[in-house]
């Protein structure tokens, strides 16, 4: 369809409490009576609880009470648990303690006595699988969804033949191939055998996630920092034990998220629990060094990938094994998610994936951005360059030849997906940055400075589907959205409905985005992650509308004759298509809708919708004419998010430092809904693949557990000294097949692409010398300019 | 109101909230707004335990302090150990002012005093007495009209999250105040000291440019 | 890591250097003097360091401002913001490679209430140590990072003596480059100090990076003539480009003499920050160049003496030719 509204720029309805300093977030809100907790941490990497004295705490006159593991939900380990009295990381809650005021809750901490038993730990994947290495938790050192807990251990051999440097290679955890990998690395004209390393760091979302909970009328009212709006709903509920209608769930703003927020997190139920107890609001304000702490982070690899490749370029076979580094708890499945990113972005014919996820004593990690696909960018693309140097093949070129297209196949399965345009994306950004006669000045140096340029390519699966949306058209002739869309940044919450604004042909001026606040009925959707939003909720949305037609036209039929297929709706009336005078306004149709009940007003609606669906259409029944309905719509095969990156930097040998001279992202994301919005993600995902590239790691050191890198200073996120002053993107623009409007998500690969792109122009720059490591920070380029080996060792992990 | 919950003989401030009383905060803010009257410092954040009460000379500062907050003198109960960004957020509750990090590390509490950035959570409010201090709050006209800054944020997109904006806007307008056209160049770093986690630095540097007309490096899309 | 609320202390507010250094001899180790801030609370919120009483300088007059003195040199006032130092015309005309060094300290809004003096006298940056362990820099009797595996790669290249911490601040080296004077003013009056005195490093006492002692208030920097307007290189080398303290810095003040092309040094002063515990002053580097051509060769002997006898700990080998290549760009690009 063409469209009126999708497509163009608009200003989302929460930008002017954004430059005001009226958004309000979990932490600028006030109750009275609300008291303030304070969270005490682990001071050891791995511990036992051995006894606690609050005594001379709870005798200060101001102090509540103290919360403890046994006071709050628990789960089997190892699911990151609330509070615990087995610390598995520095920092993890053991207890909070509440009081008058926050420096009373200070001053309480200080005084309650706490003894441990301290248990081994263990920083090092490696030195845990090795016979007799230490392991992160008591009963186990390996642990993922879906894999229980054990403990897990390779044998000496194995490490003894790998040798130095090479990711010894025992028996996996999991295991998957398709095609003949032996025979494609053998008639392969080149095979790498590389050996890599990813570092693990913090999400560090900007606003901590502190929270506000407090009881009334045997609800909980809880204003949290969430990415997403409807979806955490159950699972927090099921954190603070209570049934989800019970839970009041206000996520209006939220600072930043990153795939940390986006579902039900542990410590969000601390105050929850803390207020039920004594029977007073608590503030849980978080500090900057605990959403280090519990604020996630992404996993770590240690990685080695055979690939062949043709004299083309063309791969013919990927032998991919992942040790993760996966935190101390439960984690998350980067491991497997890079294996298929690999899959898709290189289309190998042949493939075996093999990994261990393994945990350590370090933060709890989850989904970062991209997780497992981004990381697994930064280290695969540059050894892509890699091959394209020693085959004297154009890195655009190698990546064009085996790039994913609508006939690509993905993962163990080899499923299909639902369109793919990378090899576009390539050229189009190839020509618009200049790719042939930027190259001619690749390696070009004047004095101590030299240039480098780089080429990198991101995937990410972009959609879901079967979720639910709800519209409502009221007497004051306006569409209200409802949407469970989070407010994590990206404006996808306004952006997505204004799907059903162009569907109803709406004047958007005559729109309202109803959201943030789980008492305004909203529909059942799924959580802002994983760069599904631009996806199923154009869907959601779509089918709403698309219902609130349907009815229109039937109230039109009943109301002026003949049957619904007779009218059309334009200028928001419905009207017959011979005898357009012939119309209900739809103000009108609003009425109407009331007057006849049923399913028109939303007093009757369709048996599939979730229960949060059917709760939130009872609670608006009566008030217009509703649109509710489950997106049922076809899905087969993976909605693919593909992102191309190109660089220029100059790089001083002498320093070791780099400016980035020009970026330019280029997103394959479908149709694209809101231009300023993508223009956004483009350039901030390349910010944050700076990062990843280049500044952001965790440390610890392996004697002690303790954290190197806790808050920002040391963390070192991108600054705006550390990108460069102005960014370009670009879109491929052909509409996905699969989605009424054609949209597909695309925040997380711009990331990846800008971090490989940007690994690739420094290995350019010096003249084809290969990290195989995460960040490539000052000091690795100072050492590799000037001939002198990296201190780390090759596979070492969490180190400087 | 004037309840002495303390029952230490303090001479209470006049409307501090007592912890169980039901009153709005919003309306005791106004009221406190309203009235010019003080802000005490019991309750919220800080304790007086352990605190010496009494007032100047041998012992210490004065604690009361008037302060000037965007145009408006409040008069304040501050503690020494007081931060300016705790005394915005939590006692002249002016929660537009963010804390990211409480560390100087990140620039979301950011401020004007006397027209010049500083990190609000690294100044203690007692230092600052007798200066004008600028919030975020502050920036719009009286009759809510938007900075230009605020505008051209709006116009550009600027935020994403939107959590280091109010920090943002500061640092750009007080580089505006005294550096009306800056190079694109200078104005990425007048706010170097301001961190965004989401990366927005490409649009907010858009929306500085165009707030000061310069025209230059205005987005496209 | 449960911290971040500042424990309680009493606030004094001084508006003389008379009054400071009274109370400050009067509350000894219980006492802290505050200038800018931004060292002081980030320990007293992490409640590592706990005064029972603060001494807040910043209403004291006396120590703003920059002046010329008598005898052509300038003094600055120990509470001067860093961005004052930065902007001043004085400071730009005559001694450029302080304003460079003022203006890469930290961010601007720290530059706005962060002041030289408190630059000067700044704490080790060493993470164990800021984390709270303790070490002997702490009092206890053991260092962490000077260990088998022990994550130094801020760490020293020279001097390590039951501590490895570095110098971190910006404008030390510059200030000793140009032969900078510190006027202290304790209990028994005013003493004047070389900047390269008022450093100190673990073998002298290994609990301070400075000279001052209980009672003593750095009140300002007085800068002598020699160096006005010589030829100065400052660099610094860091992970980010804002904010982040230095990887090395390199702060040089060269007499050059002679015509573009063929020009020689008559006299140089060159000093390191980041390397040691102190500012490391270069003086094999200064009897190499000192008489020599200002030239590639001189500079790339300069940058090789500079290194002789650095000893790396386990992650900071990277700084020495780090420090290699600024001496060459301070000798070859200054």
């Amino acid at each position: 369809m063409a469209h009126d509204l999708l497509g163009k720029n608009f200003t989302p309805p929460d930008v002017r409490a954004k430059v005001t300093g009226r958004a309000q977030y979990a932490e600028d809100f006030r109750v009275d009576g609300m008291v303030f907790c304070k969270l005490l941490g682990s001071p050891y990497p791995h511990a036992r609880v051995t006894g606690v004295d609050a005594s001379a705490a709870l005798a200060m006159p101001g102090v509540h009470g103290v919360l403890r593991a046994a006071d709050v939900t628990s789960f089997p380990a190892p699911q990151d648990p609330i509070l615990t009295d087995e610390p598995v990381y520095v920092g993890q809650p053991i207890l909070a303690v509440a009081a008058d005021t926050e420096e009373l809750a200070a001053d309480a901490l200080e005084k309650i006595k706490v003894s441990y038993e301290e248990l081994p730990f263990t920083v090092d994947p490696l030195a845990s699988l090795y016979p007799g290495g230490e392991e992160a938790r008591t009963n186990g050192n390996v642990a993922n969804p879906g894999i229980d807990l054990k403990s897990y251990k390779w044998a000496a051999k194995d490490f003894a033949d790998a040798g130095d440097g090479r990711l010894p290679t025992g028996a996996p955890i999991r295991e998957w191939s398709f095609g003949d990998v032996e025979e494609g690395l053998k008639r392969a004209k080149l095979v790498l055998d590389e050996s890599f390393v990813t570092a693990g760091l913090s999400h560090h979302s900007m606003e901590p996630r502190t929270a506000l909970a407090y009881w009334q009328n045997g609800k909980c009212i809880l204003h949290a920092s969430s990415q997403s709006q409807s979806f955490p709903v159950p699972g927090v509920a099921r954190l603070i034990g209570i049934e989800p209608q019970d839970l009041v769930f206000v996520a209006e703003f939220c600072g930043g998220g990153f795939g940390s927020k986006g579902g039900a997190y542990p410590i969000v139920a601390v105050p929850a629990h803390f207020a039920k107890k004594i029977g007073r609001p608590v503030m849980m304000r978080i500090s900057r060094s605990e959403e280090y702490a519990v604020g996630s982070a992404r996993s770590g690899f240690q990685g080695r990938i055979k690939i062949g490749f043709r004299a083309d370029g063309r791969v013919t076979a990927i032998d991919l094994y992942i040790v993760q580094e996966g935190g101390p708890n439960t984690g998350f499945n980067d491991w497997l998610s890079a294996a298929d990113a690999v899959s898709l972005v290189y289309q190998p014919p042949a493939m075996r994936f093999r990994g261990v996820p393994v945990l350590t004593n370090t933060p709890p990690r989850g989904p970062q951005r991209g997780p497992g696909q981004n990381q697994i960018a930064a280290a695969i693309e540059p050894l892509i360059d890699k091959a394209a140097r020693a085959l004297g093949v154009d890195r655009v070129a190698i990546r064009k030849i085996n790039a994913p297209d609508d006939s690509a196949k993905l993962g163990a399965m080899q499923g299909g997906v639902t369109s793919a345009h990378l090899r576009e994306a390539l050229e189009r950004g190839a020509e618009r940055f200049g790719w042939t006669s930027r190259l001619a000045r690749s390696g070009k140096q004047s004095g101590s400075k030299v240039i480098g340029i780089g080429v990198g390519t991101a995937f990410h699966p972009a959609g879901g589907n079967g979720f639910d949306g709800l519209v409502r058209l009221a007497r004051d002739g306006k569409l209200y959205i409802h949407t469970g869309v989070g407010n994590l940044g990206t404006y996808s919450h306004t952006a997505t409905s204004r799907v059903a604004a162009e569907v109803l042909k709406m004047n958007w001026d005559n729109c309202v985005v109803v959201r943030g606040d789980s008492r305004l009925h909203l529909p059942w959707n799924n959580g802002q992650f994983g760069s599904n939003t631009s996806f199923t909720m154009t869907r959601t949305n779509f089918a709403a509308a698309t219902d609130a037609v349907a009815k229109l036209k039937e109230i039109a039929a009943k109301d002026l004759g003949g049957a619904p297929d007779d009218y059309e709706i334009g200028d928001e009336t419905v009207h017959s298509r011979s005898d357009p005078a012939k119309k209900l306004t739809y103000a009108a149709a609003a009425q109407r809708a009331i007057e006849l009940g049923g399913k028109f007003d939303g007093h009757e609606v369709a048996d599939d919708l979730n229960a949060m669906t059917k709760a939130s259409a009872a609670g608006v029944a009566g008030t217009g004419l509703i649109g509710v309905a489950k997106d049922s719509l076809p899905r087969t095969g993976t909605v693919p998010a593909l992102a191309a990156g190109f660089i220029e930097i100059e790089l001083d040998r002498e320093t070791g430092k780099f400016t980035i001279v020009d970026y330019l992202g280029v997103a394959d994301c479908g149709t694209v809904l809101h231009p300023q919005g993508l223009a956004h993600q483009t350039k901030s995902g390349a910010v944050m693949g700076i990062g990843l590239a280049t500044l952001e790691r965790h440390i610890f050191d392996p004697q002690n557990g303790l954290p190197g890198v806790v808050g920002l200073l040391q963390a070192k996120p991108p600054s705006y000294l550390d990108v460069p002053a102005t960014m370009a993107t670009d879109a491929v623009g052909i509409a996905d097949p699969q989605n009424p409007v054609g949209a597909k998500g695309i925040g997380e690969p711009v990331q990846g692409c800008a971090a490989a792109a940007l690994l690739g122009a420094i290995s350019d720059a010096l003249g084809g010398h290969y990290f195989n490591r995460t960040p490539v920070v000052t000091d690795m380029i100072v050492n590799a300019a000037a001939g002198r080996p990296p201190s780390h060792k090759p596979l070492q992990v969490n180190t400087a | 109101m004037a309840d002495d919950n303390d029952g230490r003989g303090y001479p209470e401030p006049r409307f501090d909230i007592p912890a169980s009383r039901a009153t709005s905060r919003r309306q005791f803010i106004k009221g406190v707004i309203a009235s010019g009257a003080a802000v005490g410092s019991a309750g919220y954040l800080f304790t007086l335990a352990g605190c010496s009460r009494e007032q100047g000379g041998a012992r210490g500062i004065e604690r009361m302090l008037q302060l000037k907050i965007n145009g408006q003198v409040r008069t304040v109960d501050v503690l020494p150990h007081e931060t300016l960004a705790m005394t915005l957020r939590y006692k002249l509750g002016l929660t537009g002012t963010k804390l990211g990090c409480d560390r100087g590390e990140c620039g979301a509490c950011t401020v004007l005093i006397d027209d010049v950035a500083h990190y609000s959570c690294s100044t203690l409010t007692h230092a600052v007495r007798g200066r004008a201090i600028t919030t975020i709050e502050g920036v719009e006209g009286p009759n809510g009209e938007l900075h230009a800054v605020q505008q051209a944020m709006i116009d550009e997109l600027g935020p994403q999250c939107g959590f280091c904006t109010p920090g943002q806007i500061m640092s750009a307008v007080a580089l505006l105040k005294a550096n009306p056209k800056p190079t694109r160049d200078e104005a990425r770093h007048a706010l170097s000291g301001n961190l965004c986690r989401c990366g927005a630095y490409d649009h907010y540097l858009n929306a500085v440019m165009r707030a000061a007309g310069s025209g230059e490096n205005v987005s496209r899309a | 890591m449960s911290r971040d609320m500042m424990a309680a202390f009493e606030l004094y507010q001084p508006d003389t250097i008379k009054g400071a250094v009274d109370l400050l001899g009067k509350f000894g180790k219980d006492g802290w003097a505050v200038a800018g801030g931004n060292d002081s609370l980030d320990w007293f919120k992490d409640r590592i360091k706990r005064p029972k009483y603060v001494v807040d300088l910043s209403g004291i007059g006396e120590l703003r401002g920059i002046r010329e003195t008598s005898d052509g040199g300038v003094e600055i006032g120990a509470l001067t913001t860093l961005t004052e130092v930065e902007r001043s015309p004085l400071i730009q005309g005559r001694y450029k490679v302080l304003a460079d060094a003022a203006r890469r300290v930290a961010s601007p809004q720290i530059r706005n209430s962060g002041t030289i003096g408190g630059n000067v006298s700044q704490d080790a940056r060493c993470w164990y140590y800021r984390y709270g362990v303790n070490c002997y820099r702490a009092g206890g009797n053991r260092c962490y990072a000077d260990t088998p595996e022990g994550q130094n790669r801020e760490h020293c290249l020279w001097g390590a003596d039951r501590c490895v911490a570095v110098s971190p601040s910006d404008t030390a080296p510059a200030l000793v480059a140009i032969d900078a004077k510190m006027v202290i003013v304790g209990p028994k009056g005013e003493r004047v100090v070389p900047a390269e005195e008022y450093f100190i490093g673990p073998n002298v006492d290994i609990t301070r990076m400075t000279a001052l002692e209980h009672g003593d208030v750095l009140t300002a920097i007085r800068i002598p003539a020699e160096w006005s307007g010589a030829r100065f290189y400052f660099e610094k080398v860091a992970d980010r480009q804002t904010w982040d303290f230095p990887l090395v810095n390199i702060a040089a003040a060269m007499v050059v003499s002679g015509a573009a092309g063929s020009e020689k040094i008559d006299k140089i002063r060159i000093v390191a920050g980041a390397v040691q515990c102190v500012p490391r002053r270069l003086t094999a580097v200064e009897a190499v160049a000192t008489g020599q051509a200002k030239s590639a060769e001189t500079a790339s002997l300069a940058g090789q003496s500079a290194v002789r006898g650095a000893t790396p700990l386990n992650y900071n080998h990277f700084k020495i030719p780090l420090l290699q290549n600024l001496v060459t760009r301070a000798i070859r690009d200054a």
